[in-house]
C-alpha cells in the first residue's frame, strides 16, 4: 500500500479537481443526526461533511437510480425503440466503506452473471469512488452499525478509487490510498505529500480502536447462513418474523445491496412512451402477483423469508462473492417492526438452536 | 436485435400478420420480425422457452412459445387475463409490437432422444407443450413411443383443434382427448385427464420415459398423484413454471424461487427440482 498524506484543508481541492470532469456528490449535515448526499456546488462546497452519520438513502442510486429511463418508444405505423444512454459521470466523495462493498455486490450481480446490464455498466464505468473510512466514533458510526460483522468496514479493503482515513492527530492530516489507476493518478497531484510507515501503523491502530466501539459486534451470520442454506428454519420462526413486518418496503429502499426492480411504460405524448425501471421490494404483496390474481407468496412471512434467504443463503454468497448485506445498519434504523438484519439473524439462530435442543 | 448482449432490455419490432380465435378469451397471434436478421437469431429457440413481448403503451410480459422451431410461422397464444394481454387482444393484423428473446432453458429435447415421451396437458397448458409435440413429431425417429393426453373443460375449450384432428389421425403416435363435461356431439372420453390413463388399451411405459405435465394447479396435483402411483419418478417428470417477470434475464428479481430464477434457470424444471426449490407450486 502506497500511502500519501493530505491536509484536511486541502480535501476541498480534491473536490474541485474532480468537479472538472464529474458531477461530484458528497454527504451534508441535515437536522439532528440527519444527513444526505447532494451535488456539490460553489455554494455548498465548504459545507461538505467528512465525519457525518451515513445518510439513510444509499449512494447506490448513482449506479442504479430509483427511477431510470431505459428506452424511448414511439408507437404507430413506423415504431422505433431507442435505448437511453446513461452518460452522466458521477464522483461520490465521502462514501462509507459499507456502501463501497454494496456497490461491489451490485457489480457482481449486474455484470457478473449470464447477461450484462448495459445501463448499470455505463453508470458504473463513469463512477469515481472516494471512500472515507469511518474513524470518528461519535459521528461516523452509531449503535446500529455492524459492518465489522459483515467484513465490510470500518475501512474498505478494495473497490474504491481513492480512500481517505483521518489520522486524528494535531497535524490534521488524512492518509490517502489509491485502489485503481484513476485513483493513483489523483494521488500524483501536488496537494498530496509523502507518508511514512509510521502513518500506516497509525492507520492500523486507529482502525483497531474504532472496531471496539461497534455496539453490535456479533451478528451471527454464519449460523444463520447455515440454517437457511440447509432449510433448517421452521415455518413458525418465519411467521414470527413475518408478523412484525408492516410491508412498507423501507428495508429494500435503504439497502445498498438490494437489486430488484419493476418496469413500467409511461406515456410522454400521444403516441410515445418511455420505459422506466423503478426500484421494487420483495416485501410488497404485489411483487409476485401474476395476471389473473394468483400470488405464489401470499403470506407476509413468505415474503420476509425471501429477503433473508436471498441475502444469506450460501448459493447467492458464492454466486456474488459477497453476502448481500454489508452491515450498514440502515434496515435496523428504518424498520418499524425491529426486524433489521442483526435482529433477524439473532431470531433465526435462537429459535433454531432452541428447536434443535427441544 | 432481439437478444443482443449490448442491451438486454431492447426489444425488436414485430408485425402482426394474422389473429385467430382459439377458444373463449384465447387467441393466437401470427407475427414476424420487421428485420429478417432478428428473425434468424430468434429462430434458434427450443420448445419450452419464452419471449418478452411489448405491447406499446401497455407494457411488457413473458409469453411462452407454442410454435416448434421446425415450423414456418411464429406465433403466440394468450388468454386475455391482464392489462397487457387485453391490449394484445385488441391488436389487428398489420399492427406493430415488439419482441425480445428467446429466453429460458427450454426442454432438453436432445437429452430425451431414445426415450418415450408422454405429454399430459390440461386447458391452456397445451400452449407450451404444443411446441414439444410438433418438435418430437418432426424428429419422430429419434424418440420411442409418443403419447399425448389432453383434457379441457368442454369440447369448446379444446385448443389447437386443427392440430388435434391431425394428431388423432396420425398413426405414428397416440393422442387421447377428454373433456370434463360433454357437449354437442362429443363421443370421446368424459372425465379428468387422469381418467385417460386407465382407459382400456392405454399402455404407459414407466421405464425410459419422460413425462411432460402442464395445466392448471388442481389438474397438476391430481395428475402427479396418478403418475406417482403408476411408478413414475420425480426426475423423469418435467413441467414449466410461470412467474411474474419483468426482465426475463435474471435481473429484476420477481420470478426467483429459492435459489432459482425461473427466467434463466427455468422455466423448465423436473419435479425433483421443483420440490427442492421449496416454494409451493
Amino acid at each position: 500500500m502506497r500511502g500519501r498524506l493530505i491536509h484536511t484543508g486541502d480535501l476541498g481541492k480534491i473536490i474541485d479537481y474532480l468537479r472538472r470532469d464529474y458531477r461530484v456528490v458528497a454527504p451534508f449535515e441535515g437536522r439532528g443526526r440527519d444527513s444526505y448526499f447532494d451535488e456539490v456546488t460553489d455554494m455548498n462546497r465548504d459545507a461538505v461533511a467528512i465525519h457525518v452519520a451515513n445518510p439513510y438513502y444509499p449512494p447506490k442510486r448513482y449506479v442504479l437510480p430509483h427511477i431510470q429511463r431505459i428506452l424511448t418508444i414511439s408507437a404507430g405505423q413506423n415504431p422505433a425503440i431507442e435505448p437511453c444512454a446513461q452518460t452522466e459521470k458521477v464522483a461520490v466523495f465521502g462514501i462509507r466503506s459499507c456502501d463501497v462493498e454494496g456497490i461491489f455486490h451490485l457489480d457482481r450481480f449486474y455484470l457478473g452473471n449470464t447477461y450484462r446490464d448495459s445501463y448499470y455498466e455505463q453508470l458504473r464505468n463513469n463512477l469515481f469512488i472516494v471512500n472515507v473510512a469511518c474513524t470518528d466514533i461519535e459521528r461516523d458510526i452509531d449503535e446500529h452499525c455492524f459492518c465489522v460483522c459483515a467484513d465490510a468496514g470500518p475501512a474498505a479493503k478494495a473497490h474504491f478509487d481513492l480512500q481517505f482515513l483521518d489520522l486524528h492527530d494535531e497535524s490534521g492530516d488524512f492518509l490517502a490510498v489509491a485502489g485503481t489507476p484513476a485513483g493513483e493518478e489523483l494521488l500524483a497531484q501536488p496537494f498530496f505529500r509523502k507518508a511514512t510507515m509510521e502513518h500506516v501503523a497509525r492507520r492500523r491502530s486507529i482502525l483497531n480502536e474504532v472496531r471496539k466501539h461497534f455496539r453490535i459486534s456479533t451478528s451471527w451470520y454464519s449460523a444463520a447462513t447455515r440454517f437457511i442454506t440447509h432449510g433448517e428454519i421452521q415455518d413458525s420462526t418465519w411467521k414470527k418474523i413475518g408478523d412484525r413486518c408492516l410491508e412498507c418496503g423501507g428495508c429494500s429502499y435503504v439497502c445498498p445491496t438490494c437489486t430488484c426492480f419493476t418496469v413500467a411504460d409511461r406515456p410522454t405524448g400521444p403516441d410515445t412512451f418511455e420505459r422506466v425501471r423503478v426500484w421494487d421490494a420483495c416485501a410488497l404483496s404485489g411483487f409476485t402477483r401474476m395476471a389473473g390474481g394468483h400470488n405464489p407468496r401470499k403470506a407476509v412471512h413468505d415474503r420476509r423469508n425471501r429477503r433473508f434467504f436471498r441475502k444469506l443463503s450460501h448459493y447467492f454468497i458464492q454466486r456474488e462473492f459477497t453476502m448481500a448485506c454489508v452491515g450498514c445498519g440502515r434496515c435496523v434504523r428504518v424498520c418499524h417492526g425491529d426486524i433489521g438484519m442483526p435482529e433477524v439473524v439473532e431470531i433465526l439462530r435462537r429459535e433454531t438452536v432452541a428447536q434443535e435442543q427441544a | 436485435m432481439s437478444c443482443t448482449h449490448d442491451n438486454i432490455y431492447r426489444p425488436a419490432i414485430a408485425i402482426l400478420d394474422e389473429v385467430r380465435d382459439e377458444i373463449k378469451e384465447v387467441r393466437t397471434f401470427f407475427w414476424h420480425f420487421d428485420d429478417p436478421a432478428n428473425e434468424k437469431v430468434f429462430r434458434a429457440f427450443m420448445p419450452g422457452q419464452f419471449a418478452m413481448v411489448s405491447i406499446f403503451g401497455a407494457g411488457e410480459i413473458a409469453i411462452s412459445l407454442p410454435p416448434s422451431p421446425t415450423e414456418d410461422r411464429l406465433f403466440f397464444t394468450t388468454r386475455k387475463v391482464g392489462s397487457v394481454t387485453a391490449a394484445m387482444h385488441d391488436l389487428k393484423p398489420g399492427d406493430r409490437f415488439a419482441v425480445r428473446g428467446p429466453y429460458g432453458n427450454g426442454f432438453p429435447m436432445r437429452q430425451y432422444e431414445g426415450r418415450n415421451l408422454i405429454i399430459v396437458a390440461g386447458g391452456i397448458g397445451l400452449i407450451p407443450l404444443r411446441s414439444v409435440i410438433i418438435y418430437a413429431l418432426h424428429h419422430r425417429a429419434k424418440y420411442e413411443k409418443i403419447q399425448v393426453f389432453y383434457g379441457s373443460r368442454t369440447p369448446k375449450d379444446l385448443m389447437y383443434l386443427e392440430n388435434l384432428r391431425q394428431w388423432q389421425a396420425d398413426n405414428g403416435f397416440e393422442c387421447y382427448l377428454t373433456v370434463d363435461k360433454a357437449e354437442g356431439d362429443w363421443k370421446d372420453n368424459v372425465g379428468v385427464v387422469g381418467s385417460l390413463f386407465k382407459k382400456p388399451g392405454v399402455q404407459m411405459p414407466v421405464e425410459g420415459t419422460t413425462v411432460f405435465v402442464c395445466g392448471p394447479p388442481i389438474m397438476f396435483r391430481f395428475v402427479l398423484a396418478d403418475l406417482q402411483k403408476m411408478g413414475f419418478q420425480d426426475q423423469n417428470m418435467v413441467s414449466t413454471l410461470e412467474r411474474y417477470m419483468k426482465c426475463g434475464v435474471g435481473k429484476c428479481g420477481h420470478c426467483c424461487i429459492g435459489v432459482a430464477y425461473v427466467c434463466t434457470d427455468g422455466p423448465v424444471f423436473t419435479l425433483e427440482q421443483i420440490r427442492k426449490l421449496g416454494e409451493v407450486i
